[in-house]
C-alpha cells in the first residue's frame, strides 16, 4: 500500500497545506493506487501507516527550507536536520521527524518515506490558505501523485 | 522550609498549547503563585455565524486536534437539539463507540507520551526509547488501535467526516465491526501491561490532596461518557443534577487578570472537570473489568488528589475497551445498516454536551429558519479546569515550601500538576523547519 499524508492545522493559515493537498486528490477523485489520509495536526498517528507492508510514504507538509513562497521540494527525512526546537511530543508540537524518529527507536519497520515540503508565504490564525499556495493546489497534487506512482 | 524561589516557567512543556508558571517566595512567604494562560482567543462562536447547520461541527471540530471527536459530538448534539432532531439506536450507538475510541486514543497518549516521563525521570518521551523501549513500543501500538478504531467511525480520527446532524453518513460494515472487536480484545495483553507499568510507577505519584468539587455528565444507565445530564459532586458526597440546557448555572464563567482564557466555578470556589471527575461521579456504573483495575491501582471515589487523574485515565481505557466490545456486540446482533439521516422538525436554538477525555465540554447554537447559525457558545473542558489547577497552586505551594523543596523540586512537582489535568489549551502550527545536510 502506498500513503499520501497530509499533516498541519487547517486553522492556521498556510500550515494547511499538507490536509488541503489530501483533501484536493480525494475531492477530484485522484486517489488511485493509494490511499490519502488527512492526519491534520495529529502526527503521531503516522505510526498507522509503518508497515511491513508499506510500500511508501508521501507526507506533504509546509516547511521552511528557504525556497520562494509556494514552491516545494521533495526530500528524504535522511537529507536534513530538524531545525524546530521541540520540548517534548504532543499533537500541539511535533514534527513527522520525531515522529519517525520514536518509531523507529521503538522497532517499527520504515518503508521508503520522503517529505514533500512546501514553503509558506502565510501563517496566522485564519480558514485559508495564501493566494499564492492556494493556486497552486493543483500543482502540489500532480507532484505528488506522480511521486508516488514513479516509486 | 524553603526561604528564596523565583519560579519561571515558559511554557510547560508536553501540555497541548501554551500555560506558564510564576512563583515567588521570599523569606518563607509566597508572595507570589499564578497559573498563566498567555494564548490569544480564538473566536470560533464567530467563524460559525452565518453558517449552515450541516457545516457547523466541521469548523467546530477544529477547536481541537485530540478532541476532535468530543467537540464534533457536542457540536452536533446541540445542532440537534436546536433543531428537533432525535437519531437512531444504531447512530446513537455507533457515536458511543467513537466516543470511546477518543477517550482511549487521547489518554494512551497522555499516559505514555506526555506523563510517563515525569514518574520515569526523563524530560521527554524520547529518553525512554532506549530505558523503556516496550514501553514505547505499546504505547504506539496501542494510540494506533486508537487511530484505526475511531477511523474506521468517523471516516477518519482526527475531525471525523461521517458523524453529522442527524445521523450517522456511513457506517461500517459488519465485516469492519468484526475485525475491530478482534483488535480491541487482541489489545487486553497491552493493556495489563500499561496498567502494570502505572502501578510500578504509582508510588512517584505526588502525595498531595484537595478537595474540591467534580464536575461530569452522568446518567443512570452507564459511565456517561457521551451522554447525560451534568453533574455536581461535593467532597462531603452531595450531588446535584443539572439539565444540559442550564450549563451556563454551573459553568458561571469570568475573567482574571492573569489569564487569556475565561475561569469557571460553582458550588466552591472552583472545579474539576476530566478523567478524575467522571470516576468519582460515576464509579457505580463503571465497567467490572475496570473497576478491578481500579482496585489495583489503589484509586477510589472520592479520590481528591488531582495528580492521580492520570491513574483514573488508566481505569478509562480499560473501560473503553470492554464498554466497546459490548457496543459492537449489540450492532453485529441487530445489523448495521446505513440509515437516512434525520431532517429538522424546527430551527431554533439547542445546548449539547459530551465528555471529551479532558472533561465535560459544552456547545449552544442558535439557528434562524434558513437553518443558518445565528451565534453559538463553546466551553471546554481545559478552561473549565484552569481555575481549579489556580487553587492546587495555591495550596500546593506552601506545601512545598513547607516541605524545604528546592526550586527545581518545586517546578517539577507543579509542572507535574498542571500535566496531570492533561490541558488542551489550543492547537499550533505543524510546518517542519528544516536544514538539507545532505
Amino acid at each position: 500500500m502506498r500513503y499520501l499524508v497530509g499533516v498541519g492545522n487547517y486553522l492556521a493559515g498556510d500550515d494547511a497545506v499538507g490536509p488541503r493537498v489530501v483533501e484536493h486528490v480525494v475531492a477530484c477523485g485522484l486517489d488511485r493506487g493509494f490511499v490519502a489520509v488527512d492526519l491534520s495536526t495529529d502526527a503521531l498517528s503516522l505510526v498507522a501507516y509503518l508497515n511491513v507492508g508499506t510500500e511508501a510514504v508521501l507526507v506533504v507538509d509546509a516547511a521552511h527550507l528557504g525556497l520562494a513562497p509556494g514552491d516545494f521540494r521533495i526530500f528524504s527525512p535522511d537529507e536534513v536536520e530538524t531545525q524546530k526546537e521541540l520540548s517534548g511530543l504532543t499533537t500541539h508540537e511535533g514534527d513527522v521527524f520525531k515522529v519517525v524518529e520514536l518509531a523507529r527507536g521503538a522497532g517499527y519497520p520504515i518503508p521508503p518515506l520522503a517529505v514533500m515540503g512546501i514553503e509558506p508565504c502565510e501563517m496566522g490564525d485564519r480558514m485559508t490558505l495564501s493566494e499564492r499556495l492556494e493556486e497552486r493546489l493543483p500543482a502540489y497534487a500532480a507532484a505528488a501523485i506522480d511521486h508516488l506512482a514513479g516509486l | 522550609m524553603t526561604t528564596t524561589a523565583r519560579i519561571r516557567v515558559e511554557h510547560v512543556t508536553r501540555v497541548e498549547g501554551h500555560g506558564n508558571i510564576v512563583v515567588n517566595v521570599t523569606d518563607g512567604v509566597v508572595e507570589k503563585c499564578v497559573w498563566q494562560v498567555p494564548e490569544a482567543p480564538r473566536f470560533f462562536e464567530s467563524m460559525v455565524r452565518g453558517r449552515h447547520y450541516s457545516e457547523v461541527a466541521r469548523i467546530t471540530s477544529r477547536i481541537c486536534g485530540i478532541c476532535s471527536i468530543g467537540h464534533t459530538l457536542a457540536s452536533v448534539k446541540a445542532t440537534e437539539d436546536a433543531l428537533g432532531i432525535e437519531v437512531s439506536e444504531q447512530s446513537w450507538k455507533l457515536r458511543e463507540l467513537i466516543k470511546h475510541a477518543e477517550n482511549f486514543d487521547s489518554h494512551v497518549l497522555h499516559i505514555n507520551i506526555l506523563a510517563a516521563p515525569d514518574l520515569l525521570g526523563a524530560p521527554s518521551v524520547f529518553p525512554l526509547v532506549a530505558t523503556h523501549g516496550e514501553v514505547v513500543a505499546r504505547a504506539l501500538r496501542l494510540k494506533r488501535l486508537g487511530h484505526e478504531w475511531g477511523s474506521l467511525i468517523g471516516g477518519r480520527t482526527t475531525h471525523p467526516m461521517s458523524i453529522v446532524p442527524g445521523g450517522v453518513a456511513e457506517v461500517p460494515t459488519t465485516k469492519a465491526l468484526k475485525q475491530l472487536r478482534e483488535q480491541l480484545l487482541a489489545a487486553v495483553p497491552d493493556l495489563e501491561a500499561t496498567v502494570a507499568t502505572v502501578l510500578a510507577l504509582a508510588p512517584n505519584v505526588p502525595a498531595f490532596d484537595r478537595p474540591t468539587e467534580y464536575v461530569a455528565l452522568s446518567n443512570d444507565k452507564d459511565y456517561g461518557l457521551y451522554d447525560g445530564d451534568i453533574q455536581s459532586l461535593l467532597p462531603d458526597g452531595t450531588k446535584q443534577r443539572y439539565p444540559v440546557a442550564a450549563y451556563k448555572q454551573v459553568t458561571n464563567e469570568f475573567v482574571v487578570p492573569q489569564s487569556t482564557a475565561k475561569y469557571a466555578k460553582n458550588k466552591l470556589d472552583s472545579y474539576a472537570a476530566g478523567a478524575l471527575a467522571r470516576f468519582n461521579n460515576n464509579y457505580d456504573r463503571l465497567h467490572p473489568e475496570a473497576k478491578q483495575v481500579a482496585e489495583v491501582l489503589g484509586i477510589q471515589p472520592i479520590c481528591t488528589n488531582p495528580y492521580m487523574n492520570t491513574v483514573a485515565q488508566a481505569v478509562e481505557i480499560v473501560s473503553d475497551i470492554y464498554e466497546s466490545v459490548a457496543l459492537i456486540d449489540e450492532l453485529i446482533a441487530t445489523g448495521v445498516e446505513l440509515e437516512p439521516l434525520v431532517e429538522p422538525t424546527r430551527f431554533g436554538s439547542g445546548t449539547g454536551a459530551t465528555e471529551a477525555p479532558r472533561g465535560i465540554l459544552f456547545h449552544e447554537y442558535g439557528y434562524d429558519a434558513e437553518g443558518m447559525c445565528t451565534g453559538g457558545n463553546c466551553i471546554i473542558p481545559t478552561n473549565q479546569n484552569h481555575n481549579n489547577i489556580q487553587h492546587d497552586f495555591e495550596k500546593l505551594v506552601p506545601e512545598l515550601v513547607g516541605q524545604d523543596q528546592s526550586e527545581k523540586e518545586m517546578e517539577l512537582a507543579l509542572e507535574m500538576l498542571v500535566r496531570s489535568y492533561d490541558p488542551c489549551i489550543s492547537c499550533s502550527t505543524h510546518y517542519l523547519d528544516v536544514k538539507f545536510v545532505r
